[in-house]
């Protein structure tokens, strides 16, 4: 064994290859450094996205508070509906795929474009809802196709319901998307694109009482956002209740009456300002509205010419015609103008500014006094006092009242009507105030503009015999504190006046008077009548055209401590009381059976 | 053929360092593809014990006989890489592979290895320090057949893997600064032109990437995005065999072969990455030390060449993962899923353990 030497000098390629051995392992410290930076010093901020990478957050919708009467029957309720939506991240293909789902859902390509259009700003996990309130047959086409379509999403959601639709329509209101005026106005601020917000009615005034909070799940989900279980859960947290002071069956009543009619119905408890009826005719069946794609239906609703989506008795203005009469009297009995027994005489027709202004009663009333003024609704009585007081007097008690303002009633929306003087009328129309307007304004006529829900209110001041009461359609205990404080102002008429206007309500309805299509046995109504003339009479005549004024008649019961008031109009239903009247009777009367029934329950 | 003495200088770290890198491999092959179809394990398996059997031809015959076999070799590699680009299906938009019963070749993995057997068999007769125009060319022009024959499959990164053998031949052959330089301009310029007229978008946008990985996470920073957030999710000790959620749910991309080394990274923790970092540093130390040990120019040239391309694939893998490197698909050699490479790799190492272990002549 014996070694051959090298005689060949190989020092040139040992030296090159230490240097590039010297090169290779500052490389691999180097990467090691790296190693190092990224595994333990920026450990904490890669193990956060690797967790927010494997787990996905999913938003359960908490089902919104519900809504119940006074006798606790529930008139907002969730039911179970599910919604599919579009995930564009789980498919980053989705927009080739667009026709086919339109197709799978039976959609118009188009307004599937347009509704994720309406989404772009929001990322790509986003999950869209493409299609609410899916049939079972529907859900079963897109389950079978799962695996074709990764980026549909199917989930449940609360969905309202409101058992009595059309009845309870204006009180409860609805819920619809929210739209992107909404969100930008800064009102809605823990909502999101494609979230149901309450549109109108008691969904909208107490939106931040009935949402409730939205639930989370995590979910493991691997790279195509394919489920591996559940990781954790936040369940959601139904909003609160509503407990109304509404009476269903009082209400439902009211819906039956004004059935094929425009008008309103409002009833309330004058002592405590609880609202037993809120009834505007037409209604329209919330239930429609509460799919996020019912717009079209909506339009078609919103654009009909009877206007069922306007709720009439907090929104729609009338003249208040003879009831106005009442507050005249008020105002001329504060003046000291007048007593209880100043009379006037009536010969039908009396002349004033070189005008002629009728009663209705074409032979006149003879002389009468306030009381039979008040009961046979005499126009000349209240002519002669409201010249006497001129206008400032009339809208100055009149606003003390509580007209020309809102009620302060718990609803959105609500108009606080007009009362007219000459500053509004230099102001609005720049035009002097003339003497005989101040004649129509007397009897209710003119100008002057009120809303059902402010007679009613109206109404409960004079039952109250001057203790003004806020209207208010919510009652639950844990609100009333800081929500309802009960006494607006105070009004300072004696009650005596009170005393000698509720006479002439009382001999209107039980005495033959204007108001006795409302009488009830046994119930001692209040009421007066009234007709909102939408043109003058005389107008009417000379053209020769029928145009029937608007009915009113509003009236509480009974007499001595009242329980009930009771406002109705029906809109073109004619002179006085002939169509309001017969329907607050039957206000009246379902009200005091129902009293009494349950009168014998407990006894 | 193969003599007991011989044997005897088997070089047992190299061997070790090499085998221990593809035990890590197979591991981490099995967790990243268990739930995966295609038994990407057992094929790996399969392809080691090939590989070892390959390993112990190369060693046992001389490496100057196989030296002379060089040439053609190198040409029956090369048409290899040739039929290919003709009769191969395209797997994720490249003819890189020849179906070869059950399983796939890569023939361009096998090129590398003739490549680095044929420069050496050129260089074992240069002695001077001085490198000639004409050394240069022709090498280059070697050098040049198997690249533009894996450029048109198109096959960027493996491409790529045949300048560090090239460079490193003509290192050792003594290439002057100034020539490097050159070389360097020319680079530039050929990176320029290929930038305007070869390079594909998407490979345009690796390269973008890795300058401004968070520029697009969807896109392809993406991928890039989710090797890191795996590694450094892994932290000190890593979440644990089986239990990379980064790799278990899909989001790390190429798992099992480009990614293994961030499977390992989150699995293993930093212990994991460290210790693949120094394996690859032991066994290029050990290497290049043999080189002082081989008893002629070719047995160097041979080590030299074999060590460059190790050093480089498993540097541009490991600071690719991390993004220091755009995503051109260099795999980590020993480690990464892959037959044709595994076998490659093995035949160097073989040649360099040849090369060592006949340092002595005996009579």
């Amino acid at each position: 064994m014996a070694r051959e030497k090298i005689y060949e000098d190989f020092s040139f390629l040992h030296h090159r290859a230490k240097i590039a051995l010297f090169l290779i392992l500052i490389i691999f410290f180097l990467l090691a450094l790296n190693y190092w930076k990224i595994q333990i010093l920026d450990h904490r901020k890669y193990w956060v996205l690797s967790e927010a990478n494997r787990l996905k957050e999913i938003i359960i919708p908490a089902p919104r508070g519900r809504m119940f009467d006074r006798q606790g029957l529930i008139l907002a309720d969730n039911t179970v509906a599910f919604r599919v939506c579009l995930i564009r991240e789980n498919n980053l293909r989705w927009k080739d795929s667009l026709p086919m789902i339109a197709k799978l859902l039976k959609m118009d390509l188009t307004s599937l474009q347009e509704r994720i259009n309406k989404f772009t700003s929001q990322p790509f996990f986003f999950p869209i809802v493409i299609k609410d309130n899916l049939s079972l047959e529907e859900i079963a086409r897109i389950e079978a196709r799962q695996l074709e379509f990764p980026e549909l999403f199917i989930d449940r959601e609360p969905k309202r319901f409101y058992p009595f639709g059309q009845i309870t329509a204006h009180v409860t209101g609805y819920i619809q998307e929210i739209s992107y005026e909404e969100l930008n106005s800064g009102e809605f601020k823990n909502k999101t694109m494609g979230d149901l917000v309450g549109k109108t009615g008691l969904e909208r005034r107490y939106e931040n009482w009935l949402e409730g909070v939205n639930g989370k799940k995590l979910e493991i989900v691997d790279s195509l956002g394919r489920s591996h279980g559940e990781y954790s859960r936040i369940e959601p947290k139904t909003g609160h209740d509503l407990q109304l002071s509404l009476d269903l069956d009082l209400q439902r009543k009211a819906a039956e009456l004004l059935e094929g009619r425009e008008g309103a119905i409002v009833a309330l408890e004058p002592k405590s300002g609880e609202v037993l009826v809120l009834y505007s005719s037409p209604s329209f069946d919330p239930n429609r509205f509460v799919s996020r794609l019912s717009f079209k239906e909506w339009m078609e609703i919103n654009n009909r010419g009877d206007n069922p989506l306007e709720n009439r008795a907090v929104r729609g203005l009338y003249p208040p015609g003879s009831i106005f009469k009442l507050s005249v009297a008020l105002s001329a009995l504060h003046k000291g103008l007048i007593t209880s027994q100043t009379m006037h005489f009536c010969s039908g027709e009396a002349n004033y500014y070189g005008r002629t202004f009728a009663c209705w009663q074409r032979g006149g009333h003879g002389w009468i006094n306030l009381v039979e003024a008040i009961k046979n609704s005499c126009n000349i009585y209240f002519y002669n006092i409201g010249r006497q007081l001129g206008i400032e007097n009339i809208a100055q008690t009149a606003r003390q009242i509580g007209f020309g303002s809102l009620t302060g009633i718990d609803l959105p929306g609500e108009k606080e009507g007009l009362v007219p003087d000459p500053r509004w009328k230099q102001r609005i129309l720049g035009q002097e105030w003339f003497p005989g307007e101040t004649i129509s304004v007397s009897i209710g006529q003119g100008p002057i503009q009120v809303t059902p829900l402010q007679i009613a209110v109206y109404t409960a001041l004079i039952a109250n015999r001057g203790r003004p009461v806020k209207p208010h359609l919510v009652k639950n205990k844990d609100m009333m504190s800081k929500d309802q404080n009960n006494s607006r102002t105070s009004i300072n008429l004696k009650p005596d006046y009170f005393e000698t206007i509720i006479e002439g309500m009382w001999l209107s309805v039980n005495q033959g008077g204007t108001g006795h299509l409302a009488m009830v046995d046994g119930f001692d109504v209040c009421g007066k009548t009234g007709s909102a003339q939408i043109i003058s009479r005389e107008k009417a005549e000379k053209k020769q055209q029928i145009i029937r004024p608007h009915s009113w008649f509003t009236g509480f019961a009974p007499r001595y401590d009242p329980k009930i008031v009771v406002t109705v109009i029906v809109e073109y239903g004619g002179l006085g009381g002939a169509s309001a009247a017969p329907l607050a009777k039957e206000i009246f009367a379902f009200y005091q059976n129902k009293i009494n029934k349950n009168k014998n329950l407990n006894d | 053929m193969i003599n007991q003495k011989h044997l005897k200088e088997i070089d047992g770290i190299v061997l070790a360092a090499v085998l221990i890198l593809s035990l890590i491999g197979l591991l981490f092959i099995y967790s990243a593809s268990y739930y995966l179809p295609g038994n990407f394990f057992t094929r790996q398996l399969i392809w080691l014990l090939v590989s070892l059997i390959a390993l112990i031809i190369v060693i046992s015959i001389d490496y100057r006989r196989l030296l002379l076999f060089s040439l053609p070799f190198f040409i029956l590699t090369n048409f290899l890489l040739l039929i290919t680009l003709f009769f191969s299906r395209r797997i994720a938009g490249t003819r890189g592979w020849l179906d070869l019963f059950s399983f796939r070749l890569q023939p361009a993995e096998l090129a590398k290895f003739s490549l680095i057997l044929l420069l050496a068999y050129y260089f074992s007769e240069y002695r001077q320090e001085k490198l000639t125009l004409q050394v240069i060319v022709s090498s280059c022009g070697l050098a040049a057949i198997p690249l533009f024959l894996v450029m048109l499959q198109p096959d960027l990164g493996t491409a790529a893997c045949f300048l560090p053998i090239l460079l490193a031949a003509l290192f050792l052959a003594g290439l002057s600064r100034r020539a490097l330089a050159w070389m360097l301009i020319i680079a530039v310029i050929a990176g320029t032109a290929s930038w305007h007229f070869y390079l594909k978008d998407y490979q345009k946008k690796r390269l973008i990437t890795v300058i401004a990985p968070s520029q697009d996470k969807r896109g392809a920073g993406y991928h890039l995005l989710q090797s890191k957030i795996a590694i450094g999710s892994g932290g000190l000790i890593g979440k644990g065999f089986k239990k990379g959620t980064q790799s278990q749910l899909r989001f790390l991309p190429a798992r099992h072969t480009d990614f293994i080394m961030a499977v390992i990274a989150e699995e293993a923790g930093y212990l994991g990455s460290l210790t693949v970092i120094g394996l690859f540093a032991w066994l290029i130390w050990r290497l290049l030390k043999s080189i002082e040990l081989a008893k002629d120019r070719a047995g160097k040239y041979l080590i030299f060449m074999i060590a460059m391309l190790i050093a480089v694939e498993a540097i541009i893998n490991i600071s690719m993962v991390i993004g220091f490197f755009p995503v051109i698909g260099i795999p980590l050699p020993f480690v990464s899923y892959g037959g044709s490479s595994l076998l490659a790799h093995y035949l160097a190492i073989g040649l360099a353990i040849n090369v060592r272990m006949r340092r002595f002549t005996y009579a």
